[in-house]
């Protein structure tokens, strides 16, 4: 894909982010009886972004600076994209075990899946890390400074035998 | 001049010597720690101070906040992770400095700079608190509004883009910011009937996500050469920026702290707009605007400078009218209220010792924070030299800490997740992600000073015109975008 096709896309998810909530604002009252209301000012902006999104879908104009290396080819190689896809996963991961799975275990699979799978170092190293990474953060964080984790079953058993 | 020497005989005794330090150690802890935030320290501290003098509590209290303005620089340079809004900025450069081996000239350019604005702001507390105080005054809702869109246009105007890209990142920040309860009546707004979205999207994990979770996908897209990071040097005066650095550093700062003062006495997102002000206005100065954004050291001083300069700044309207320029500073006046000290015109004539024991306390913090900060800033860049397979997952977990704890919900943690690919997608293809935060800041402001403007007139727009200060920032506003859309912009930019 092109550097300006990429960039049509980009502003194509934007302008339909800027219609949904355009939809949204509509359903909301714009004028009250002591003036204006909740959806006054999402309508305005959400109408501005819809204009402006289709002024850059026609012409995109010059990017920004904050793009630094993206002239080369947007592909890569096969391995950069392997890896690419791994950190990807690797984000997933940390928001569904956030939710779902405490800090320790999220903090260890994480650090194991870029360790291991997508900088290919050894098993011993990536869950070592992982494990280091998970304690610290949940010795000095967690118990030390207090401040809130996710919370598994291993942050609650940690948390009744120290507090 | 009297009151202030009398205010340094009270900072200078032992006890408030030792709370100065406690706080400034304490907010530079906070700032490069994610999780615990100036509002959490503070709000933790507030008790613990019930039984303290009410000026070494305060003095303690106001270090931690100009504290974590040192602190929250070097997670934005060393990582790209924003330790605060004002610190966003300082991500674009920093960290580009970093990558070419500068990290230590960079947080040395930022300690020194920020100590140079923090002290001069001190001094403006010290010598014009009242005529400014009184100038503040004079901005209602309509000058509010004409301020906040002038300054909006004008980071747009300044932008290294195009100004349409540039305004739609401003107007896709400010509808973000519009998100959850409204703000006038608690109308839940575009929250498609999610409960998370309830409080609408909190700035951490939009920050994080947009900035730090988006460096990690960009670090996986590059191979092992163009991850390579000069090494910086890390020796007992590796943080000295050169001889070079240093001279064009120097314009930077002067005006970042002119700036940052100034802009920082508004209630609202005053050190956030000056650090954006600041760094578009050194971009558009500079003989080199096309090495920013790639590690130019003129974007590093003006904006640190600018929004240290900023926290000095939002103490102005907090001492001489008890206003409070931010939910920091609300807190802090708080702890006066429970200390029994009235914030106000008055509190110079009834309590000069606490007013005058706080501006000579920020003069002793000033300097303690540079003392406490160089020498250490050659340990910090040590991370940069940790390879990518260690590092990536440590900023992730640092991510997860500074997400979840800002508000102990792990939706906010799958919302930067969420923004961490927006942002990676955004900045890829050249789209300024520094004004989407700026945006999302404002927002709110300018959203209640539009709103209170137009139900105080009944509608009639022509309220933005009624004063002198409106009028011109609606002319500024206007001029930047007929500027913005010229010929010869046009061509410039097309080039």
């Amino acid at each position: 894909m092109s550097n300006l096709g990429g960039t049509r896309l980009a502003t194509f998810g934007l302008l339909a982010a800027a219609l949904v909530g355009l939809w949204q604002s509509m359903r909301l009252e714009s004028w009250g009886f002591d003036g204006p209301g909740a959806g006054f000012f999402p309508q305005l902006v959400a109408g501005v972004c819809v204009v402006l999104a289709l002024i850059v879908l026609v012409s995109p104009g010059r990017a920004g600076s904050t793009e630094d290396g993206d002239t080369e080819d947007q592909r890569g190689t096969a391995e950069t994209r392997r890896t690419f896809a791994i950190y990807a996963i690797s984000l997933v991961v940390l928001a569904l075990g956030a939710a779902f799975a405490g800090f320790v275990v999220t903090a260890v699979v994480v650090a194991v899946i870029i360790v291991r799978f997508a900088e290919r170092r050894s098993w011993a190293a990536a869950i070592g890390y992982g494990v280091a990474c998970a304690a610290v953060g949940l010795v000095c964080f967690g118990w030390l400074l207090r401040v809130d984790l996710p919370e598994g079953p291993i942050e609650r058993a940690f948390y009744s035998l120290v507090r | 001049m009297e009151a202030l020497l009398q205010g340094f005989a009270v900072t200078l005794s032992l006890d408030n010597l030792f709370y100065c330090f406690v706080g400034v150690l304490l907010g530079t802890v906070v700032g490069i720690l994610p999780g615990l935030g100036p509002l959490t320290t503070i709000a933790i501290l507030l008790p613990i101070t019930f039984k303290m003098d009410v000026t070494s509590a305060i003095i303690m209290l106001s270090g931690i906040y100009y504290g974590v303005a040192y602190g929250g620089t070097v997670t934005s340079v060393l990582m790209r992770i924003p330790g605060e809004a004002s610190s966003v900025v300082t991500c674009l450069d920093g960290y580009e400095m970093a990558r070419k081996g500068r990290a230590g000239a960079a947080l040395g350019i930022a300690g020194i700079g920020s100590f140079f604005a923090g002290t001069v702001g001190v001094i403006g507390i010290s010598f014009l608190s009242p005529p400014l105080a009184e100038l503040v005054i004079k901005f209602g809702p309509a000058e509010y509004a004409m301020l906040m869109l002038a300054g909006l246009t004008m980071v747009t105007y300044m932008s290294a883009g195009s100004l349409p890209r540039a305004l739609l990142m401003a107007a896709f920040g400010l509808l973000l910011g519009t998100i959850g309860s409204d703000p006038m009546n608690m109308t839940p707004r575009l929250t498609f009937g999610i409960l998370a979205l309830g409080d609408g999207v909190n700035l951490v994990p939009l920050a994080i996500g947009l900035f730090g979770l988006s460096e990690v996908l960009f670090m996986a897209r590059q191979t092992a050469e163009e991850m390579k990071i000069l090494p910086a040097p890390t020796g007992v005066l590796g943080f000295l920026p050169s001889r070079e650095e240093a001279r064009r550093s120097v314009a930077p700062v002067l005006r970042g702290t002119v700036l940052g003062f100034f802009v920082g006495l508004l209630p609202g997102g005053g050190a956030v707009l000056a650090s954006f002000l600041s760094y578009a206005m050194e971009r558009k100065l500079s003989k080199r605007p096309e090495e920013f954004g790639k590690g130019a050291v003129e974007g590093v001083a003006g904006p640190e400078s600018a929004n240290n300069a900023g926290t000095a700044g939002a103490f102005v309207p907090l001492l001489c009218m008890g206003i409070p320029a931010n939910a920091i500073t609300a807190l802090l006046l708080g702890a006066f209220i429970i200390h029994g000290v009235t914030p106000g015109p008055t509190i110079l004539e009834r309590q000069p010792q606490v007013f005058w024991g706080v501006v000579a306390s920020m003069y002793i913090g000033n300097v303690m924070l540079l003392i406490l900060n160089l020498p250490m800033i050659g340990l910090f860049v040590k991370i940069l030299q940790i390879p990518r397979a260690y590092l990536t997952p440590m900023i992730l977990i640092v991510c997860l800490i500074g997400v979840y704890s800002s508000s102990g919900n792990p939706a906010d943690v799958l919302i930067a997740v969420v923004f961490g690919f927006v942002g990676y997608g955004l900045r890829r293809h050249g789209f300024d992600l520094g004004i989407v935060i700026l945006a999302y800041v404002l927002g709110p402001i300018f959203e209640r000073s539009v709103r209170q403007s137009l139900a105080i007139s009944d509608g009639d727009p022509s309220i933005f015109l009624h004063s002198y200060l409106s009028t011109g920032f609606a002319i500024v506003a206007v001029a930047l975008l007929i500027a913005g859309l010229w010929p010869k912009r046009k061509a410039r930019a097309s080039a």
